[in-house]
């Protein structure tokens, strides 16, 4: 896509047809905004959803969801605007944008849902968008593995999440959150806990990109710019952070909440920053530091006190008004220089002035310098720190991470738009268009704003902090304010971050040499795993599609004998047999007729007979339904046997006068051992498990009420027929749409046949 | 090819029409005595093996109502309409309605459940029925 169809007038009528989308999260912005000045917090509202399972629709909106929401909104709005001009004359512009909007809706139910389960599902939703974003691209395979590996971790996180959801929900006798958090003091207790915690850290952790599912991520960067800028700073990766902040409330007095979340999200920050140094695709640095980032709202909720919630609080708002423009600048260098590899973008100020303003005030708020949001943000979380009284290990690590955000800043501003401008350029840069540089340079001018008065925020952030730590005052941190800590680690970082930046070159190939060690890291153990499974599904077809009749009966009557006699077991203590009545005579004559049958079919080696025998025990079963008062069973049981009689004689006697060499060889005395061992246990268990059914209590309830409800409900006098047809209508409809499908499956089998005979 | 039974085919001339009349019967008094779809789907089917053994598969085929595959579809798709009805009156799905229509001398009782009845016996004869007849004519094939 070169700079001539980019701004002819076409692709600016398009830019213009999408613009009016954006209209869309504009209006929802404006209206929360209207109604969070207007209206208190918190809201809470509730519809009837699952009335029988008792879940109910319902929402509860305080501090830290209408962060998220304004966020998520107001964000989605400038997405939107930013997408207007990036996929300009792109065709499936407008799956993108709905599969957006979609993806919005589901973000907003998901941080206002009360009731975990609704949550949950909202949760899942945005697993599925983000897999159909990241895949856009389908025709290219990295962008389907991409989105394949996405859905395929947080997809299990999900499950994971979802169980702990449940044991959660069971331990502490309810699935709404405030009734959690109000409840959460009595739970600690429990010995359950820890195991719901660990599942739902397992969701949390995949959603939000902590070790060790932190590589999905930067793959996923394969997805368009602004689905990045959306997804992959500001909404998506925040869902599992937004959780546990959430949770917070509830479990930040355990130990076990504090050291896990600590102990991960650190790890996690430290990984991702040396991961940072390694990347020359500026869209991937960015993202490793948004894990980093990630890493470090995972260990700040893991903090106890006031201060880390204020923290986590104006580290989530600082990180979406600097990153979100990141991204931005990443894809209008990429529409504009053609490139994001930092190795060839330098001295981009000149061709792309604008987006090198908003590069240059995102990557100072990044830096955590004086005068911008993230200065606020990093004093913040120094005053946690120093509040929580963290391990030096955990100092360290945030000193390191910090000071990779400075260098990534560096490069991002520095690097690319002040570097030298390469003299044998063969293409030529140009600037983006209007709807694409306005976005990132709201976000910066918001940055810096907030940043000169941090009180306009103030609010917003003690509302979000109080949700997660209900005792928590906004005046508090502003009495106990210690300027030294605070310019001490600020020096440092920027010190440090300074020489990572100024050495990034040597630093990059020293940790390119370590790449062996890639073996060892979970990615490449998911990739392992995702080989393995054809490997099985190949070895299991192997093993059971052998092709041979006798084997795959064997295979089936094997499997339900082992059913047969697992029940057996379990129910061995409770075996006692019936007291037997005196049989009726007709009854005992059938029992004989079904026995001589069998018995027959036992010692006869001709097929013809063994078929006609074999009918014996079906015509002498449909005489004892008809003797036990069974007429409907023992009717059909009389033609359902005929016809298989006739038709299955009438094949063998066909098959037989056929030439030799068409008949199938199978060699019946191999098998004979192993089937009379199957066919007793078999006999053994079905008699088992019948006698275990004779000797329970027969509970008359249902036959009750359907004999007496048989002639007034349903006008039919024939009880069978009705239960068919009426009372349980709906299974007989399944039934039948089953014999359909099975028509359908067989006729190609026997055509198959017919056309190998030909 | 087998010696034609001159007997069997003269006798199935009239037989035939009788089983399949005897499988409606016995498909419309299932509501109320034994019988019902499944039964009569069942005989039906055992009408179009006689015809099959006899004649030919394709002489059987020929004699369905509808082509094998088709017949289990509307079979399936009526026992499904049967449930709308109900529906539309703010009933759940496959609640069975009534009506009587008036005759001169007595009045005859209607419901969408023989509709549903029905749907069942055409799903039978046609998947069973199309089942045989597609298996009898392989063999018939390979001679």
């Amino acid at each position: 896509m070169n700079a001539a169809t980019r701004h002819s007038p076409a692709t600016r009528a398009t830019t213009a047809s999408a613009l009016p989308l954006a209209l869309v999260p504009a209006s929802l912005f404006g209206l929360l905004v209207f109604s969070l000045i207007s209206v208190p917090l918190p809201w809470s509202v509730a519809w009837p959803w699952i009335p029988t399972l008792d879940v109910p629709f319902a929402l509860y909106v305080d501090g830290l969801s209408a962060q998220f929401l304004l966020l998520i909104t107001g964000i989605g709005t400038l997405v939107a605007v930013y997408g207007a001009g990036y996929l300009a004359g792109d065709a499936r512009r407008w799956r993108v944008f709905g599969l957006l909007l979609l993806f919005m809706l589901a973000m907003i139910g998901a941080v206002s849902s009360d009731h975990l389960l609704v949550l949950f599902v909202f949760w899942e939703l945005t697993s599925v968008l983000s897999f159909l974003l990241v895949g856009f691209d389908h025709a290219n395979e990295s962008s389907r593995k991409s989105a394949q590996q996405a859905l395929l971790i947080t997809g299990t996180g999900g499950l994971f999440l979802l169980a702990g959801i449940i044991l959660l929900g069971e331990i502490g006798g309810s699935y709404s959150l405030r009734q959690l958090i109000a409840a959460a003091p009595a739970l600690s207790d429990d010995a359950r806990l820890p195991a719901a915690l660990a599942l739902l850290f397992v969701g949390a952790f995949s959603k939000s990109a902590q070790f060790p599912f932190h590589f999905w991520l930067p793959n996923a960067m394969a997805a368009p710019t602004p689905v990045s800028a959306y997804l992959h700073s500001a909404t998506l990766v925040k869902l599992g952070i937004y959780l546990l902040a959430r949770l917070d409330a509830a479990f930040s007095e355990l130990l076990f909440w504090e050291y896990s979340l600590v102990g991960i999200g650190t790890l996690t920050a430290v990984l991702a920053a040396v991961q940072t140094v390694r990347e020359r695709d500026l869209k991937r640095i960015l993202a490793w530091s948004t894990v980093a980032t990630l890493g470090t709202l995972t260990m700040l909720v893991g903090l106890p006190g006031h201060g880390a919630a204020l923290a986590v609080a104006a580290l989530f708002f600082a990180h979406a008004l600097y990153k979100a423009p990141l991204f931005f600048v990443a894809g209008n260098l990429d529409h504009g220089a053609g490139t994001r590899d930092i190795d060839r973008l330098t001295g981009m100020r000149r061709h792309l002035p604008w987006t090198a303003a908003a590069a240059l005030l995102a990557a100072l708020s990044m830096a955590g310098l004086p005068l911008t949001f993230g200065f606020v943000a990093k004093d913040a979380m120094t005053l946690a720190k120093v509040e929580a009284g963290v391990f030096a290990l955990v100092s360290h690590a945030t000193l390191f991470v910090g000071s990779i955000s400075v260098a990534v800043a560096a490069v991002a501003a520095v690097h690319i738009f002040w570097g030298r401008d390469a003299a044998d350029r063969t293409t030529h840069p140009h600037e983006a268009p209007l709807p694409m540089l306005l976005p990132p340079l709201l976000l910066v001018a918001l940055a810096v704003l907030f940043g000169l008065r941090p009180t306009l925020v103030d609010p917003l952030l003690g509302a979000a902090a109080q949700a997660m730590a209900p005792t928590f005052e906004p005046l508090q941190v502003d009495s106990s304010y210690d300027f030294w800590p605070v310019a001490e680690a600020s020096l440092a970082t920027f010190g440090f971050g300074l020489l990572i930046y100024l050495g990034w070159d040597r630093l990059h190939v020293l940790l390119d040499q370590a790449k062996d060690l890639d073996q060892l890291g979970p990615e490449s153990w998911y990739w392992r795993k995702l080989k393995f499974v054809p490997h099985l599904a190949a070895a299991l077809t192997r093993r059971l599609q052998h092709g041979l009749l006798p084997g795959y009966l064997l295979t089936l009557a094997g499997a339900v004998t082992l059913a047969l006699l697992a029940a057996l077991l379990v129910a061995r203590p409770r075996l006692d047999l019936p007291s037997v009545a005196p049989l009726p005579l007709p009854v005992v004559g059938c029992a004989l007729l079904i026995a001589a049958g069998a018995l027959a079919a036992l010692l006869v080696r001709d097929h013809l007979v063994l078929l006609l025998v074999s009918g014996l025990v079906g015509y002498g079963s449909a005489l004892l339904f008809l003797f036990t008062g069974a007429a409907d069973l023992a009717f059909t049981q009389f033609a359902v046997e005929t016809v298989f009689v006739v038709v299955a004689a009438t094949v063998l006697r066909r098959l037989r006068q056929l030439p030799a060499p068409l008949q199938v060889a199978v060699s019946e005395a191999r098998w004979r051992p192993l089937a009379l061992l199957v066919a007793l246990a078999f006999g053994l268990g079905l008699t088992g498990v019948l006698l275990l059914t004779a000797g329970l209590p027969f509970d008359s309830q249902l036959s009750d009420f359907f004999a007496a409800q048989s002639v007034p409900a349903a006008h039919g006098r024939n009880v069978v027929n009705v239960i068919i047809v009426d009372f349980r209508a709906l299974d007989t409809l399944g039934e039948i749409a089953v014999v359909a499908l099975a028509l359908v499956a067989a006729l190609p089998l026997l055509k198959l046949a017919r056309g190998r005979s030909s | 090819m087998s010696p034609r039974a001159l007997l069997a085919e003269v006798l199935l001339r009239v037989l035939y029409p009788a089983l399949l009349l005897a499988s409606l019967w016995i498909l419309l008094r299932g509501h109320n005595a034994p019988g019902g779809g499944f039964v009569g789907g069942l005989l039906a089917v055992a009408a179009s093996a006689a015809m099959a053994l006899t004649f030919s598969a394709a002489e059987a085929s020929r004699r369905l109502p509808l082509p094998p595959t088709r017949l289990t579809a509307f079979g399936v798709l009526i026992a499904l309409l049967s449930g709308l009805p109900g529906v539309f009156v703010g009933q759940p799905f496959l609640t069975h309605l009534w009506f009587t229509v008036p005759l001169v001398v007595s009045e005859l009782p209607l419901s969408t459940v023989m509709l549903f009845d029905l749907g069942v016996y055409l799903a039978v004869w046609g998947a069973v029925g199309g089942y045989s007849l597609s298996l009898l004519s392989a063999v018939e094939e390979q001679q």
